[in-house]
């Protein structure tokens, strides 16, 4: 009996404690999808301290006019992004606008997610904004809300529904900015390409960037044979993980004994790895990398020298544009009328009314402008960059 | 009848032991007694609860009420180290062998030897396995294979060694032959002869009434949790003890034709 | 039986016989010298795969072929090395009875801890560069590992929720934890001796070190064969005769000392060699391969020399009868789970040191491959079976899989189903095996 009441101390203790070590300007909390529910059900005790703290989400919105409510549907809140930049922007909009926010986590499950654009709409939500697991399983979703009047967002990442705003960098612009960075620092010699999810639309979107950029820059047909830049390795990683990402570029290496010149790496999780794995071989530094997100420990590689480029794009201005277009459509503006949309043709061949931002390539020349924009302090930029390397560094 | 002749302090006595499992009443103020070199046979049909009156005294199952003497001491039985303690070794019906191991460190299970370090001591267990078993069953040569590799007989000579080495007083065997061909009972019954000739009492239950009448000394009945009565075996016929199983009736309470319906 | 058949029956039965005794022969070799057939058959397996991937990458030509270059090899060493690690814990706790689903999440949250320690938290109490900052995160992610593996077995021993449910839980629990604790963040980079336990360049002993451990490797194997040979005269059990004993030595000794030199091979890229003075300087064995075989020396003493071990293949074997001999079944059980925690512990910081990094995906699907390196290994999940070297060898061979299908370009998706397909086949196999061989 004692050993039990011992344990469902200690079981609250433990989520207390893990609650109070994070991060202290995590403002919000969304109400949980599949991870915390099932979780908390495992141990009883821990279900009401969760519900104490959800409750504060609901309160944190605005309550002003609550005639707006815009539903956001996550993939997955357990990425740095959304909770640090997307979230607080869409939410900051909301809030000037005087409509409240309400969400759903996914946990990267795209039949959960199914599910939960069901449930905000039942919660009453006016507009949805969908950050798509999978984007053409979150289909029958979309048009069933479409269908039933509530427009629909597509943040980021695209959904083949012309009925929806695609919201969302110009994901095909990021992977030029990559090569045009890259190619600059080395326009001839072997390339590797480290590139995203298998499943995810945006790593093709992202090397058909970087393929076209470099084709009209060489003149080649392909990256082959007597082309200036051959393409010597090209390979997926599972899950963006930078740990496979790390191991597929060292086996890589291997294959190829080290001739490399180059490194097109689509994101700053999987630079991280590439560049670990050119460390163990002395050709850190040496060999160009290129990322995108923007990730303090990227942009600290590029004051180091150890990353050429990471294209950034400020989340936070994709957060507000969502905000404000979600605030609009539910005001009953016309897709055609929000302002700033242009026509974009997906790759499945729809005309999708779209709202492209331009990301920004910070390179070691304008770091400056992430200093300026308060996306990160100097002291994480700086870190064990040798005075007098770097403009923006002591 | 039982038998009131005095023989002095029991070795073990078994007194007014109650054990319940929710409203069902597995042994109902059930006395019984054992002297040293004396075989007591614990019968009676399914549910009688002779299984569960022995664990008591082998340390598997505490006692609701009642108690327990040993050497006329009082003693308290809650675990089956306690048992072990004093000199209590019960081999049970399913043996309790660990089949992926071998027979040596079954015998030690929960009791190892250990080297000055600290470590196992696997020569010295194996070492005293070997004596133990030359005397038990001379042909018995495998020590490192997992016990699950032998056969029926073979496990029943490891458990049986498991309570020889310990030097036990007192020998409980449930069922001890009930898996065995009748070569390998003749030395199951044979080995229990050497023991009470070595001053150990032995409680013996068993289903085999041939088995019971061979071996035992008295014969305790139990019927549905309750004690029938105690004879010797000199006293009595088989059919009458059947009588006592079955009906729950004294010799001296039934009559010679309710015995011979027994057999319709 | 009037028609003369195409052989005399005479000659029929003779070459019955001498196909038998020939096949006898080689049985009886193997016999005599006492060789597990499993950890044989294993072997065999894995050399097929190195082959096969070695002609692969070469493109059928065997002198073009990479996997089997010391670098690759090298590697491969480093790249199973988290995975075998964990893998030695979860033999115990499978043998027990019980699995462990929590391994992955449970290296999210250590390794995200002992991250934010060094990188976060410690430097603004330490200078940067203190000894005290590797030390301090080291020892807190392996106690926190200890603790964190103990409470999940309480729950399982003391309040009786099943091992499957609770560590469900935990999968779940300890991967929420490891997100809130950053946000999210990768946090990076790590402390620049905690780096060293990870591998790279920098993390490795050299060639003359490498050796020292190879000629230990070669005394130890010496050792070990005298000594059983003399315990076995001693208590009048069954002898391996002489030629056995050598045979066994000089090969084993072969292999080790072998794979040291060959290893040894792996040479420094000329720019870091340059950094170091020059010449031919070998990379020699890293950091996590000998913290791999510390772990193995150490667990398999402990599942065969110590009475917890033994008591835990007991428990295995027949939970009843471990509580009849008196075997404290509850404690037994805590104590695996908490042993598992600490190498999850050990496990992340490999892990986290190699990638100089800690990001809450960490370890996404590990229990998974920490399991199935396990079962590879000849773990059997009903319990009671199961040997430590064995799942390090299974490691090696999943990881063998994945790290050739890499070499080759065969993309992930693709080598999670192969992956897959030899789980299943392995196991297939064993459980034939077993069952012939009770039959």
């Amino acid at each position: 009996m004692f050993i039990r009441k011992l344990v469902a101390l200690l079981a609250v203790l433990a989520l207390l404690a893990a609650a109070c070590g994070g991060d202290d300007d995590d403002a919000t909390e969304t109400t949980a999808g599949s991870d915390d529910t099932t979780t908390t059900e495992a141990m009883t005790d821990e279900t009401t301290t969760t519900e104490a703290m959800t409750d504060e989400t609901t309160t944190t919105a605005a309550t002003g006019d609550d005639e707006l409510i815009v539903g956001v549907s996550w993939n997955n809140y357990n990425e740095e992004r959304w909770a640090k930049s997307d979230e607080p922007a869409i939410v900051a909009a909301l809030d000037a606008a005087g409509a409240s926010y309400i969400s759903t986590d996914a946990g990267s499950s795209a039949e959960q997610q199914i599910t939960d654009v069901e449930q905000l709409i039942s919660q009453g939500a006016d507009v949805l904004i969908i950050l798509a697991q999978d984007g053409t399983a979150i289909l029958p979703a979309v048009q069933s809300a479409v269908d039933q009047g509530v427009p629909v967002i597509a943040y980021d990442r695209l959904i083949e529904n012309p009925g929806a705003l695609y919201i969302t960098f110009d994901n095909v612009e990021v992977g030029r900015m990559q090569a045009r960075a890259i190619y600059e620092a080395v326009p001839e010699g072997n390339y590797v390409f480290i590139k995203g999810n298998q499943a995810d639309a945006n790593a093709d979107f992202l090397r058909g960037g970087q393929q076209e950029v470099l084709l009209e820059a060489t003149g080649c047909e392909e990256l082959e044979g007597d082309c200036p830049i051959v393409n010597v390795g090209e390979m997926y990683t599972d899950n963006w993980d930078p740990a496979v990402a790390q191991t597929n570029m060292e086996q890589i290496l291997t294959q190829i004994n080290n001739e490399v010149d180059a490194v097109v790496a689509s994101n700053d999780g999987t630079a991280g790895g590439v560049v670990e794995a050119l460390r163990a071989q002395g050709l850190a530094g040496i060999v160009p990398v290129s990322g995108q997100d923007g990730d303090a420990a990227a942009l600290n590689r590029v004051a180091l020298g150890e990353q050429t480029v990471s294209v950034w794009k400020d989340a936070r201005e994709l957060g507000k544009a969502a905000g404000e277009a979600a605030v609009a459509l539910a005001q009953g503006t016309a897709l055609g009328d929000i302002a700033g949309v242009v026509s974009f043709d997906s790759p499945g061949g729809n005309t999708m009314t779209s709202i492209l931002l331009a990301p920004i390539p910070i390179t070691q020349d304008n770091l400056d402008v992430v200093l300026t924009a308060e996306w990160i302090d100097e002291a994480t930029l700086c870190q064990n960059v040798p005075s007098g390397t770097v403009a923006v560094c002591p | 009848m039982t038998t009131t002749t005095d023989r002095g302090t029991p070795l073990v006595e078994l007194r007014d032991i109650r054990v319940a499992f929710g409203g069902v009443h597995a042994v109902d103020g059930v006395t019984v007694d054992l002297y040293p070199g004396e075989v007591v046979a614990l019968v009676g049909g399914n549910g009688a609860g002779k299984t569960t009156l022995i664990r008591t005294l082998s340390g598997a199952h505490k006692a609701d009420s009642g108690q327990i003497f040993i050497n006329g001491e009082r003693v308290v039985i809650e675990s089956p180290r306690d048992a072990k303690t004093h000199a209590i070794e019960t081999i049970y019906q399913t043996l309790a062998l660990a089949e992926n191991i071998d027979a040596p460190s079954n015998m030690f299970l929960g009791r190892e030897l250990a080297t000055r370090w600290g470590t196992l001591n696997d020569r010295a267990m194996e070492n005293a396995a070997v004596q133990v078993m030359g005397r038990l069953n001379p042909k018995f040569q495998n020590f490192k294979v997992p016990v699950q590799s032998l056969s029926g007989g073979q496990r029943q000579s490891v458990a049986i060694a498991r309570a020889v080495h310990f030097n036990a007083k007192i020998l409980i065997m449930d069922e001890p032959t009930a898996a065995l061909g009748p070569a390998e009972t003749e030395q199951v019954n044979d080995l229990i002869q050497q023991l009470k000739a070595e001053g150990i009492g032995i409680f013996l239950i068993s289903h085999d009434i041939h088995d019971v009448f061979d071996l035992a000394d008295r014969i305790s009945v139990m019927l549905q949790g309750k004690l029938v009565g105690t004879v010797n075996k000199t006293d009595v016929t088989k059919d009458e003890v059947l009588g006592m199983i079955i009906m729950g009736k004294l010799p001296s309470e039934v009559s010679a034709t309710e015995l011979e319906q027994l057999h319709d | 039986m009037t028609n003369a058949p195409a052989k005399a029956p005479e000659e029929q039965i003779e070459s019955i016989q001498v196909e038998e005794s020939a096949r006898g022969r080689f049985g009886s070799i193997i016999r005599e010298m006492e060789i597990d057939t499993r950890m044989l058959g294993m072997i065999l397996a894995l050399l097929v795969i190195w082959i096969g991937f070695h002609f692969w990458s070469g493109k059928g030509s065997w002198s073009n072929g990479t996997f089997l270059t010391a670098r690759n090899l090298w590697n491969l060493s480093v790249q199973t090395a988290a995975v075998g690690i964990m893998a030695t814990g979860m033999v115990l706790v499978i043998v027990s009875r019980n699995i462990d689903l929590s391994v992955g999440s449970m290296l999210a949250v250590l390794g995200m801890a002992m991250a934010m320690l060094q990188a976060e938290i410690l430097p603004d109490y330490l200078d940067f560069g203190s000894p005290w900052i590797w030390v301090i995160s080291l020892a807190a992610g392996i106690v926190m590992g200890a603790v964190l593996g103990a409470f999940q077995g309480v729950i399982i021993a003391h309040v009786g929720v099943p091992s499957f449910i609770v560590t469900l839980g935990g999968l779940l629990v300890w991967r929420g934890a490891a997100w809130m604790m950053a946000s999210g963040r990768t946090i990076a980079p790590m402390d620049a001796t905690f780096q060293l336990l990870g591998g790279g360049a920098r993390g490795t002993i050299g060639a003359t070190w490498s050796w020292v451990v190879g000629v230990l490797a070669a005394v130890g194997i010496v050792v070990l064969l005298i000594n059983n040979r003399r315990q076995r005269i001693r208590y009048g059990f069954h002898v391996r005769p002489r030629w056995a004993d050598y045979s066994i030595g000089v090969f084993s000794i072969a292999v080790v000392l072998g794979a040291v030199g060959y290893l040894n091979s792996y040479l420094l890229p000329p720019r870091l060699a340059e950094q170091r003075g020059g010449g031919d300087i070998a990379f020699g064995l890293a950091n996590p391969v000998l913290i791999a075989i510390a772990v193995v020396l150490a667990i398999t003493f402990i599942a065969t020399r110590l009475r917890f071990g033994r008591y835990v293949y007991a428990i295995g074997g027949n939970p009843e009868a471990a509580e009849l001999a008196g075997i404290k079944t509850k404690a037994t059980i805590v104590k695996t789970f908490a042993l598992m925690g600490i190498l999850v512990g050990i496990g992340a910081a490999v892990q986290v040191a190699r990638l100089n990094a800690a990001v809450s995906g960490l370890g996404q699907l590990t229990e998974l491959y920490v399991i199935a390196a396990a079962v590879i290994g000849g773990t059997s999940l009903s319990g009671g079976i199961g040997t430590i070297p064995g799942a390090m060898l299974g490691a090696l061979v999943m990881q063998s899989l994945q790290s050739g299908m890499a070499l080759v370009g065969v993309e992930t998706a693709a080598q999670d189903i192969a992956v897959g397909v030899v789980l299943v086949v392995a196991v297939a196999f064993d459980t034939v095996y077993r069952r012939r061989s009770a039959a």
